[in-house]
């Protein structure tokens, strides 16, 4: 199978270093604490979060921070076959391990002792790529019931097939037996060295009160929340492939940032309207309680 | 203390929290509800079709933020000795855990299987097997339907049937094709095949609909301090005193009946409940029908 044209096109029309078409949308269940749908091309992925409330399992008390929880489940119409995945399924118990230990470096966990926080993901439809959509997926829900975390948790993977290396990798490619580089990055820490740098002496200037909050940036410099990578590839194309990853990580985080801004000013709109409403009510009240007297 | 509450002292959302049963009644002795629909109304309700692209069909449906997902998978099998001239059709409901704060991972919950129950049963009787033959004794199809419970806002049974519903109106078959040594081909090879045949055996079938018998369509409603509350919510539930749900064909004939609750229920609750499915269903058909068109799937068969 030819997987890039000779013109440099894939098989989905993209150019290698191309990302398929991101789509996010949050609160989009009413009953969960935090919701998000993240779409990959046509990888789509739902992702819920209940919490952080009190701990259920006493015995999993940990007095120095939260407990995060999470399943990864796939429907069983998500893929080209109908298959049925049973619990026992080792692939979902490695994906699920994944995106806990992605979501454990990204929450601060230490914030909230002795809690819990359940992270439920839910694969509806699959194309490759699902361990990525399903780590941004999570992440968005997280933001949504307004968890304190870190930074931006990003996800995307890339691969090396015909001697090039290919990013976002959708179902075809991802069998194609290349190698498959899969990364998550922290993108503000990781890009924050240069633009930190400035804001750091600005805030040094201004005598520099809250100068720990920053400094701790640096600190997570280039910080990787996951790599994982299959097939043998050889090291010099292994940092080419690993390089094109955290580009695709950077770049989708970029998008999360974009779409989370835009869905706080929407509630803060929402917030400011309902607030002037109460006000109106209010002075309505107050002009009844004066005519009552 | 209710009393000290309703006297103001309290805001209504700790109200709410609190004295869940009060809330309620100060709404339903208003003939309202807290979401502000009348008693006998259901919740506003949309039909999504093909939502999933790996699926043969699909359907999103919400009612409320009730959403169920319905995903239709065909495949092809070997016929069973025991039924050498019919397929099958196995429908599964799927509670995903993120549905609601109470459900947990693991085995599928009682509320979970009940439903899967129910509604093999019910569509058990709609898709006649036969019709899923390919070749008798030989091959049949599979018709797979897996409903997931995305959002679980109460009165399960309606959204999940009205997703299969919906999901198998807009079902189509693909070709199939036997050739001699019995190797088994669909979808656009099959119909290739069957060209090149053309005067021998019709081996195969060419792509087709799906034959329902009738569309299934129910209303639950909960019985609370004596009136009958419509397509009650989650919140509303578990303050019922007795639930129901009704299931009613386009012809008003009766396809199901299930109730349950702490409370006996009277035969005039009976009649009133199929009552207000039969007003709901003639409402959801209209709706589904309009999607089916949107989707220019508009059954032709429903016409003759």
């Amino acid at each position: 199978m030819e997987y890039v044209s000779p013109e440099g096109l894939r098989l989905d029309g993209r150019r290698p270093k191309e990302l398929r078409q991101l789509k996010a949308e949050l609160g989009v269940l009413a009953s969960a604490d935090g919701s998000a749908m993240f779409e990959m091309g046509n990888t789509k992925v739902l992702a819920a979060v209940f919490g952080p409330k009190p701990i259920e399992n006493r015995s999993q008390e940990d007095e120095k921070r939260c407990l995060v929880k999470c399943e990864y489940a796939m429907a069983s119409f998500s893929t080209g076959e109908r298959r049925r995945r049973g619990k026992g399924d080792r692939r979902a118990t490695e994906i699920t391990k994944a995106i806990r230990n992605c979501l454990e470096q990204t929450i601060l966990v230490e914030l909230m002792p002795r809690s819990q926080i359940d992270v439920y993901v839910q694969v509806l439809q699959a194309d490759g790529g699902t361990r990525c959509a399903c780590i941004n997926a999570a992440f968005m829900a997280l933001a949504a019931a307004a968890v304190p975390m870190r930074d931006i948790l990003a996800s995307c993977a890339a691969g090396y097939l015909e001697s090039t290396a290919l990013l976002d990798l959708n179902y075809v490619e991802d069998s194609g037996g290349g190698p498959d580089v899969a990364v998550a990055i922290h993108p503000i820490c990781a890009a924050a060295f240069k633009p930190v740098a400035p804001l750091l002496s600005n805030l040094q200037d201004s005598g520099g009160g809250p100068d720990v909050a920053v400094a701790i940036h640096p600190n997570y410099q280039d910080r990787v929340v996951l790599l994982q990578q299959d097939n043998r590839v050889a090291i010099e194309t292994f940092e080419e492939v690993m390089q094109l990853a955290v580009a695709g990580c950077r770049a989708v985080g970029e998008f999360m940032r974009q779409q989370l801004l835009e869905h706080t000013q929407k509630l803060a709109a929402a917030r400011a309207a309902g607030e002037q409403q109460a006000a109106a009510a209010q002075e309505d009240d107050d002009a009844l309680d004066e005519d009552d007297y | 203390m209710a009393a000290a509450a309703a006297a103001g002292q309290v805001d209504a959302d700790t109200f709410r929290r609190l004295y869940p049963d009060d809330y309620l009644r100060k709404f339903v002795e208003q003939g309202l509800r807290p979401d502000g629909r009348p008693l006998a109304a259901a919740r506003p309700t949309s039909i999504g079709l093909g939502a999933v692209s790996t699926t043969d069909a699909s359907a999103l449906v919400k009612v409320g933020s009730t959403t169920a997902l319905a995903g239709v998978k065909c495949e092809v099998v070997p016929a069973l000795p025991e039924a050498p001239d019919a397929g099958r059709l196995v429908v599964q409901v799927e509670m995903a855990p993120l549905c609601s704060a109470t459900t947990r991972p693991g085995r599928p919950s009682e509320g979970a299987q009940v439903l899967t129950e129910q509604l093999s049963a019910l569509l058990g009787s709609v898709v006649d097997a036969r019709q899923l033959c390919i070749d008798a004794g030989k091959v049949a199809w599979a018709v797979y339907v897996d409903i997931y419970v995305l959002d679980a806002d109460g009165s399960l049974h309606d959204a999940c049937l009205l997703a299969a519903l919906a999901a198998l109106s807009s079902l189509r078959l693909r070709a199939v094709s036997i050739d001699e040594s019995g190797r088994v081909q669909t979808g656009a090879a099959a119909a290739a095949a069957q060209q090149q045949q053309q005067g021998e055996r019709p081996a195969g079938q060419q792509e087709r609909r799906l034959a329902l018998s009738c569309q299934p369509v129910s209303l639950t409603c909960g019985l609370y301090r004596g009136r009958l509350l419509a397509d009650p919510t989650a919140e509303e539930e578990p303050l019922l005193e007795a639930q129901a749900t009704a299931t009613l064909d386009e012809s008003g004939a009766v396809l199901g009946f299930a109730a349950g609750g702490t409370a006996a229920v009277g035969q005039i609750v009976v009649v009133q409940c199929l009552e207000a499915a039969k007003m709901r269903g003639k409402e959801v058909r209209a709706m589904l029908q309009q999607a089916l068109e949107q989707a220019g799937l508009a059954a032709d068969a429903d016409a003759s």
